[in-house]
């Protein structure tokens, strides 16, 4: 339900209640941008700038995958959100073939083959914090682009994992009223 | 559901029109335009249209929730989409006075179907936030400034949200 506790920080730079990190308030005032500030109250986070193209795929790879393990672990546990899991890690896989069109178009070498570092935590909230910090990594990484196609592309992953990160927040409420 | 009469993307550019946005933008969304010049007037011709979308959501959440025509247990839901797109609004002002152009006001009256009970409604929120993601998606590419471009991004983002919680209420799968 709207206004649960289990609602991660509101999204930043959308003029909601939530967050900016010092790093863009700087260079919003840098780029003349100051009067924004006002609308973006305090992030718990700092938002990522990504200083090129390569850095943001890689941290879009990086959190993908990390995502990957936490559903796969949920699903083990799980069998009822099988459905979901299979949807969501074959848009992954889709996903990533698109990212490999966008790194050749861009001149970037093939993604590293991503290991997980550590069993995950099988718990919705991990999942979540996960699905947000990639859905984070790819609007943040947008302006690294620099190419109008590969915005195109990533901003359509957007839609798919911000839909993904909503499932998940209907999974957890669901929860919540369950008890 | 029942699917747009029209195919989704006639139906954008058709609500987007209504909305009062302007011809550039419209081409983008109609499929008759395939980019527009990158430049600060594309940007704040986006903006413009945007604001437009931004400003005919507001008012259907509006008149359902001070008609209170939104279900007792979705009216937080509308209260707080609503404050979305009233945060998207004031952001994509301020950008567009911050360059020197001139936001388009709320428009006197839009036409937003007959809307006689919850389930008109939900259909009618539902179909505006398809827009409003269908819109952002098919012009984020064309953004040039990159804080727009990020503020955009993460617009989006909220409008997926609105957008899914809405299909999960009507039944319309959602993954």
């Amino acid at each position: 339900m709207a206004g649960s506790t289990a609602r991660a920080p509101r999204l930043a730079f959308t003029g909601r209640a939530g967050q900016l990190a010092l790093p863009r308030r700087t260079l919003l005032r840098a780029s003349g941008l100051a009067p924004l500030l006002a609308l973006f109250p305090r992030r718990e986070a700092s938002a990522a700038e990504y200083s090129s193209a390569a850095k943001a795929l890689d941290a879009v790879d990086r959190l993908e995958a990390d995502v990957a393990v936490r559903l796969r672990a949920l699903s083990d546990e799980l069998p009822p959100v099988r459905p979901f899991v299979g949807s969501v890690l074959a848009d992954q896989e889709r996903q990533r073939g698109e990212r490999a069109r966008v790194r050749r178009r861009l001149g970037l070498p093939p993604a590293a083959s991503q290991q997980p570092t550590a069993p995950p935590e099988r718990d919705l909230a991990s999942l979540r914090k996960a699905q947000e910090a990639l859905v984070y990594a790819h609007a943040e990484g947008l302006p690294a682009l620099d190419d109008s196609w590969s915005v195109r592309i990533l901003a359509r992953h957007i839609v798919e994992l911000a839909r993904h990160l909503t499932v998940i927040d209907l999974w957890i409420e669901a929860e919540e009223q369950r008890g | 559901m029942a699917r747009p009469a029209v195919p989704r993307r006639d139906f954008v550019a058709r609500l987007a029109r209504m909305a009062g946005v302007s011809a550039p933008v419209l081409g983008l969304l109609d499929g008759s335009v395939q980019a527009l010049p990158r430049s600060e007037a594309t940007d704040v011709a986006i903006l413009c249209g945007a604001l437009a979308l931004e400003h005919e959501a507001i008012a259907l959440y509006d008149l359902g929730l001070s008609r209170n025509l939104f279900p007792a247990g979705l009216r937080g839901y509308a209260v707080e989409f609503r404050g979305d797109h009233q945060g998207h609004r004031d952001t994509q002002i301020a950008i567009v006075e911050e360059r020197g152009g001139r936001p388009p006001e709320r428009l006197a009256r839009y036409e937003l179907g007959p809307l006689r009970n919850g389930d008109e409604l939900l259909r009618q929120a539902l179909l505006i936030e398809v827009a409003a993601q269908e819109a952002y998606t098919t012009l984020i590419s064309q953004i040039r400034t990159k804080d727009y471009l990020l503020s955009a991004a993460f617009i989006l983002v909220d409008e997926v949200r609105h957008m899914t919680v809405w299909r999960r209420v009507l039944g319309v799968r959602i993954y």
